[in-house]
């Protein structure tokens, strides 16, 4: 066990660690804004809007992360960090569409109607009162979509972008350390995913004393 | 109506368009490709076999366990869950050799490390389905003068396999699309030999296509038979 070697390559595993949160915060932006748009499509009435959100997330979802990152990266010939964030991107909005989908399937139906009966527009419905509902109910399965993402991000690899699990090779092939290197790489995941974890349950008890429920 | 001609000009758009692909690439090469489908369909059975197992005792350790153990079990749990599965995949792979000092090749590599991660995610889905059983259950069980061992095989596990059939399914299909990530170990799945012929004979279009649909009629059609056995039985992630 030559832990040193974690020591020596600090600045490469800094370097890796910087683009994965870079990865994972586009992501988790991209998707969180996508998802919750096809999401709220797919909860509305109408004919069209809700199928064409169901076959949305139901192509996205049965198909692999790293089939999405190729085919924007070899298919489409974006660069690799930008065809890694663009399939991110789609693969998680699709997962988070279903679960906002889901959430707006929990509120009473009365809150919308009363709110029209009142004379307020689609939009501002949505953004004043389903949305906030929305995101309050579906804090927990939103905490394991967005750690997703950060798991995700490991597989940009594949196309040469240089995050964590990228290091983790790196390392290995340059002084054969692989195992010092995966364990100190995989307690980096876990801060991230810790970081993750606890800001999304901060936001929870923040918002539990508004008196949504 | 006009909904139904507006579908149909889709299919018919759609059509148009992948008629200019090279599909020859696909139906020559088509055995290579079916023999890495074949490499992913075995790894996941293996892998959920496997996993279905340990999530059997990690679930039992995590509910009715001495104290170091249950901490151990949710200790594994959580940080497998926690960590990317390539992550695992390479750490699996690299501390191997660094304990034993001998090259692992990449089948058990893929085989231990899919394992693992399937028990943890299975770990999870059969103690959420034994605690959805009636305490009554296991009262009685217990009563009668059956042992907790065949409380567990022959009362418990059948009901609760009957309740998790959903979940079950879900993470099958989960580990089915994990199984493209042992091309970085270098194992000839169906995205590997997807990619193989794509990098020999250049034809992007229809070989990313096939891959897409083969991936999406599997994943969707394993869960669209669950959903028709019984209506009850929808999945929600």
């Amino acid at each position: 066990m030559h832990w040193s070697v974690i020591w020596q390559y600090r600045s490469a595993l800094w370097d890796g660690l910087i683009l994965t949160v870079e990865l994972s915060a586009l992501s988790i932006a991209g998707s969180l804004s996508v998802g919750t748009v096809i999401g709220s499509l797919g909860a509305g009435s109408g004919f069209f809007l809700p199928r064409f959100a169901r076959a949305y997330i139901e192509l996205l979802r049965n198909i692999p992360v790293v089939v999405k990152v190729f085919f924007f990266y070899f298919v489409v010939g974006l660069d690799a960090f930008p065809s890694g964030v663009i399939a991110l991107t789609t693969h998680q909005s699709a997962y988070i569409a279903d679960v906002v989908a889901s959430g707006f399937r929990s509120i009473a139906r009365e809150q919308f109607e009363g709110a029209r009966v009142l004379g307020h527009s689609y939009w501002e419905i949505l953004r004043f009162i389903l949305l906030p509902q929305v995101f309050r109910l579906i804090n927990p399965p939103l905490t394991n979509q967005l750690i997703e993402v950060v798991k995700n991000s490991s597989v940009v690899m594949m196309v040469g972008v240089e995050e964590l699990t990228f290091r983790t090779q790196q390392i290995e092939s340059e002084t054969f350390r692989g195992f010092e290197a995966a364990t100190a790489v995989t307690v980096l995941y876990l801060i991230i995913t810790l970081v993750v974890a606890t800001a999304m349950s901060f936001l929870q008890r923040r918002w539990r004393h508004t008196g949504m429920q | 109506m006009v909904w139904r001609v507006g579908l149909a000009a889709c299919w018919f758009a759609f059509f148009w368009i992948v008629r200019d692909f090279q599909w020859s690439v696909v139906w020559r090469t088509a055995p290579f490709l079916l023999k890495g489908l074949g490499v992913s369909c075995l790894l996941t059975i293996v892998s959920v076999t496997l996993g279905m197992l340990g999530g059997i005792v990690l679930a039992a350790a995590r509910l009715g366990g001495a104290w170091g153990v249950r901490h151990i079990a949710v200790a594994y749990i959580e940080i497998i869950r926690a960590t990317p599965q390539l992550m695992v995949i390479f750490w699996v792979f690299f501390t191997y050799p660094a304990l034993t000092g001998q090259t692992m090749s990449a089948w058990e590599a893929a085989i231990i490390s899919l394992s693992m991660i399937a028990a943890a995610y299975l770990a999870e889905v059969i103690r959420a389905g034994l605690l959805s059983l009636p305490r009554v259950q296991a009262e009685s069980a217990k009563v009668t003068g059956l042992s907790p061992v065949q409380t567990f095989i022959h009362v418990l596990l059948p009901q609760a396999v009957r309740n998790m059939l959903p979940a079950l399914i879900a993470h099958f299909v989960m580990i089915f699309k994990i199984t493209s990530l042992v091309y970085m170990i270098g194992l000839t799945d169906f995205f590997r030999a997807t990619i193989i012929i794509n990098n020999r004979d250049i034809a992007p279009y229809a070989l990313y296509t096939t891959m897409a649909v083969v991936y999406f009629s599997c994943s969707y059609g394993l869960s669209f038979i669950v959903r028709r056995l019984d209506p009850k039985y929808t999945l929600v992630s």
